[in-house]
């Protein structure tokens, strides 16, 4: 019903007099929308590292209360999950809708779009669900956004070493933590509704060509964003 | 699989080696992970090069997966921008930290 | 001749099936419907915070009198008529919430830029127009919760609008449950809309101009919209993230910005006004866009200095992310970080300045059209020098350290906010008003309304300098409890009653506005004699404006120009014999 404003072709942009940025709205519209992504996280990154530069007490020793081990294989799933969706994009430039077909000479088939979607998919639903398990595990030792529950495990853990559980400023810390983990994975989480949607209503029917693959350029862009500030996170909340 | 990339907008280059790209990016986590636990250095020095690693995997995502490396510099512009605004507001607020 | 004014460009409405009324004014995805939805709702309300308005001048002119009609509200926020403490204070939180996230901003930014881009760039809509929909909707429900804030036990907030920590994120110590939940759940609604019409405006403005269009083609209007679409996109985030914190606080026992527990009370304070000083800029930006157009129009000549006025727009946008600690000179920040502020808020004022000469350039010698739009935007040019002085005065911050929190300080806001953006949308609603709604607002009435407006207007506002200059406190309850603000009282009484006046006067303006929708003078086609490309169109215009792509021939203010003959104006859209064709006119696709 859109009429949208003219195209000469779906992929260029509008006006050919006046090119604007160069690439088609879409793709303007995303980066646009993850430059305010980048304010969103700042706000709450920002205010971590204030918090933690201006805390009254020893922030709790990398490792101590989370588990390292468990989210570093976390953030290898998700830079796959990126890697996947950049072979996903690959795949459809080159106009490869299939699944899977066999590569004569090779042992490895050649995957198309909707076989690296779905690894894609995936990947970020795997990195969803072990956040959620590591956040079910974390609550039940006693880790909350307001600090160690008291009586729980982490509280006595807490008491015995304060320096090494930063004990004086949990409230902090689980303030921070909850709250900056739990707005990536609430983008991680649009992230994979919205691929699925796509999946299901174009990818499968076949609607993307080499012609036109606006959507999943667009919704990778955002899928490489959320890996991106990933990568920070990781680093800031679980490493120093 | 074609190893030119040809754009919309009309550049043509090659593309990527993303799995190579993988690769640096697996590499750069694991480095983050030992030096983190392993490695006997000082905390503050410690703390730059856990940034400076997370930085480059950032720019590695940015510049080769978003394909920021291959687009005009207006597009490019839209990212950067947030960026120093960022850098005012917390160093402004940790100055309150700093007397 | 070719008569310029009255060019039609084609209309589109032939290729559509007919829509249902639900699909046609209500869930619609056309740009201008999802103009006027704004307008509608944000005049509404803008009636609501200037009710709450008159109930905060009922108090501080008469304290502790029953209010006249207070009858009628709660005990616990009035009792026999009397207005609470408690409540006072949610009266001036919400005053302040309602009119700067509610009405101003709506105002100018929901309603002007998604009414005037398209059609002053020679688009058919929006870049995105379902994500502009959703925009609108977006808006509306943030709009019902921070309402329903009033409705709930304990009421709304009553930490003022700029809601400070550790006030606002203690229940304890704010005894505000509910009403404080509400306030950030809206306020992080209201962002996404915010940021979601953006960033249309800015892939509109940037992808979607006919041929011809250049950037230096493009009105003052669209260049100051586009340049607050950035501002907003930028800066919504952190007053959602901010907002998110302060929830987490009162909700799931943060302690972001409680310092009992180790968090910065500091922090909000950054977080808040880091986002509040662009926000008052996107306050100003497009009145000051819009108003650039209206006087060139009713001057008859070119804007004074277009290249000048874009930069200077570029440069209040930019400069506008370093001053925001000019709001916080008595929190107790560091110095050095205070006098950084000090010295960019006052380079500030340089391209604010520009602009106001600019203006007066443009009428000086201008044959000047005294048409209300006109009125509404010298009464701009001049309310905002007003409002700029005092700022000057608050940006020094040995002359802030007396002054913060007070009077003077709400002076200066509403010199800017109802003096500058309020008389722009005076003088914006009846210039635009033929193109929404095909009829001319009353002329008479309007003169009238400014008259009137303007005068009440400055007599309720300006004595609020002197008051505050005595040292009467910004959201205090009772003025008289202090000896020392005893015998500036009569001031108050006096700024009462101007302010009913005020209040009472704005009746013309909704009359007016109500009445023309039915019974106004049928528009024809250009009734300024304006230069925009909305002006191509017949009034209202059409959906999906032009039929084909138009193309631009020059800039937007070729007003008393040699080529247009006779006329004293001459349209970007009109070909004269010897202008060529930006590009051939692409034909348009299959729609």
């Amino acid at each position: 019903m859109t009429h949208g404003t003219q195209v000469l072709d779906q992929m260029r942009p509008p006006s050919p007099a006046e090119p604007g940025a160069g690439v088609y709205s879409n793709k303007l519209g995303m980066w646009v929308f993850l430059a305010s992504d980048v304010m969103f996280f700042t706000a709450l990154i920002g205010s971590y590292i204030v918090l933690r530069f201006g805390a009254p007490g020893e922030w709790a020793k990398p490792g101590a209360v989370l588990n390292v081990p468990l989210t570093a294989f976390n953030t290898f799933l998700l830079i796959c999950s990126s890697v996947s969706m950049v072979k996903a994009f690959a795949a459809i430039q080159d106009g490869k809708k299939y699944f899977l077909r066999p590569v004569p000479g090779k042992l490895l088939r050649d995957g198309g779009l909707k076989f690296w979607l779905l690894v894609t998919m995936i990947c970020g639903a795997g990195f969803v669900g072990v956040q959620l398990i590591e956040y079910f595990k974390l609550v039940h030792h006693g880790f909350t956004p307001a600090g160690f529950r008291e009586g729980s495990l982490l509280a006595e853990h807490a008491a015995a070493d304060p320096i090494k559980y930063g004990a004086a400023v949990a409230g902090l810390y689980g303030s921070t933590f909850f709250t900056m983990t739990g707005f990536h994975g609430f983008h991680v989480t649009c992230g994979v509704i919205s691929m699925t949607y796509l999946y299901f209503t174009k990818v499968l029917p076949e609607k993307y060509s080499p012609q036109d693959y606006r959507g999943i350029e667009v919704i990778g862009l955002y899928w490489h964003f959320v890996d991106l500030v990933w990568i920070i996170l990781f680093t800031i909340v679980y490493l120093i | 699989m074609t190893a030119t990339n040809s754009q919309p907008s009309g550049a043509t280059h090659k593309r990527p080696n993303y799995m190579l790209i993988w690769l640096y990016l697996f590499v750069l986590t694991v480095a983050e992970v030992s030096l983190a636990f392993e490695l006997p250095v000082s905390r503050n020095i410690k703390l730059l090069l856990l940034l400076f690693l997370a930085v480059w995997k950032a720019l590695l995502v940015a510049l080769y997966f978003m394909h920021l490396k291959f687009e005009r510099w207006r597009l490019r512009v839209i990212f950067i921008v947030p960026i120093p605004l960022a850098i005012i507001l917390v160093s402004a607020v940790i100055m309150e930290h700093v007397r | 001749m070719t008569s310029v004014a009255h060019k039609t460009l084609g209309t589109h409405d032939a290729h559509h099936a007919p829509m249902s009324f639900w699909r046609k004014y209500i869930f619609s995805t056309d740009h201008k419907i999802i103009g006027i939805q704004f307008l509608f709702v944000s005049l509404l309300f803008l009636l609501v915070g200037g009710l709450l308005a008159m109930q905060i001048r009922w108090q501080l002119g008469f304290p502790g009198k029953p209010m006249p009609g207070g009858g009628i509200l709660p005990e616990s926020m009035a009792a026999g008529g009397v207005i609470l403490p408690e409540y006072y204070v949610q009266l001036v939180s919400m005053h302040g919430t309602f009119m700067v996230f509610f009405a101003i901003m709506p105002l100018l930014v929901g309603v002007y830029a998604n009414f005037l881009i398209p059609l002053k760039l020679g688009a058919h809509d929006m870049a995105f127009p379902r994500i502009n929909m959703a925009s609108f909707w977006l808006a509306l429900l943030a709009g019902l919760i921070m309402t329903a804030s009033f409705f709930v036990p304990n009421g709304p907030i009553r930490s003022g609008w700029t809601n400070y920590a550790p006030l606002a994120a203690r229940p304890d110590l704010s005894g505000v449950t509910v009403g404080q939940m509400l306030w950030c759940v809206s306020i992080v609604v209201l962002g996404l809309s915010s940021v979601m019409g953006s960033l249309n405006y800015i892939t509109t403005v940037i992808n979607h101009r006919a041929p011809g269009m250049t950037w230096f083609r493009m009105p003052l209007s669209v260049w100051a919209l586009f340049i607050t679409a950035i501002l907003g996109v930028l800066a919504l985030p952190v007053l959602q993230g901010a907002a998110i914190m302060l929830l987490f606080d009162n909700v799931l026992g943060t302690h972001f910005f409680d310092p009992v527990a180790g968090g910065q009370a500091l922090l909000w304070q950054h977080l808040f006004w880091f986002f509040g000083h662009p926000e008052v800029y996107i306050l100003i930006l497009p009145a000051m866009g819009m108003v650039s157009d209206i006087i060139a129009n009713g001057s008859r000549k070119p804007i004074f200095g277009y290249h000048s006025m874009v930069f200077a727009i570029i440069g209040i946008a930019f400069l506008g992310w370093i001053v925001w600690g000019h709001h916080m000179f008595m929190s107790g920040m560091n110095p050095t970080l205070g006098s950084s502020f000090m010295v960019s808020t006052l380079l500030i004022a340089v391209p604010s300045a520009v602009k106001v000469f600019n203006w007066l350039g443009t009428m000086w010698r201008g044959n000047l059209h005294f048409h209300v739009p006109m009125l509404n935007a010298i009464g701009f040019v001049s309310m905002f020098t007003i409002g700029g002085l005092s700022g000057i005065f608050m940006a020094a911050t040995p002359v802030d350290i007396p002054i913060h929190d007070t009077q003077f300080i709400v002076a200066h806001i509403h010199y800017v906010l109802f003096g500058g953006s309020l008389f722009a949308l005076f003088a914006a609603i009846p210039y635009w008003y033929p193109k929404m709604f095909g009829r001319m607002m009353h002329e008479g009435i309007g003169k009238l309304h400014f008259g009137l407006t303007f005068i009440f207007y400055n007599l309720t506002f300006f004595p609020m300098h002197i008051i505050g200059m005595g040292g009467q406190m910004r959201r205090i309850y009772d003025p008289t409890i202090y000896d020392f603000l005893k015998p500036q009282q009569p001031l108050n009484v006096f700024i009462s009653y101007s302010a009913f006046a005020l209040f009472t006067v704005q009746i013309l303006f909704v009359f007016n506005f109500l009445w023309s929708l039915k019974f106004g003078k049928k528009a024809p086609q250009n009734p300024w004699n304006d230069n925009g490309m909305e002006w191509s169109l017949p009034n209202p215009a059409p959906h999906g404006n032009w039929e084909r792509t138009p193309n631009v021939y020059r800039g937007p203010y070729e007003f008393s120009s040699p080529e247009a003959g006779d006329k004293d104006f001459l349209p970007q859209f009109v070909k004269l014999p010897t202008d060529r064709d930006p590009v051939p006119a692409p034909v348009p696709a299959g729609h």
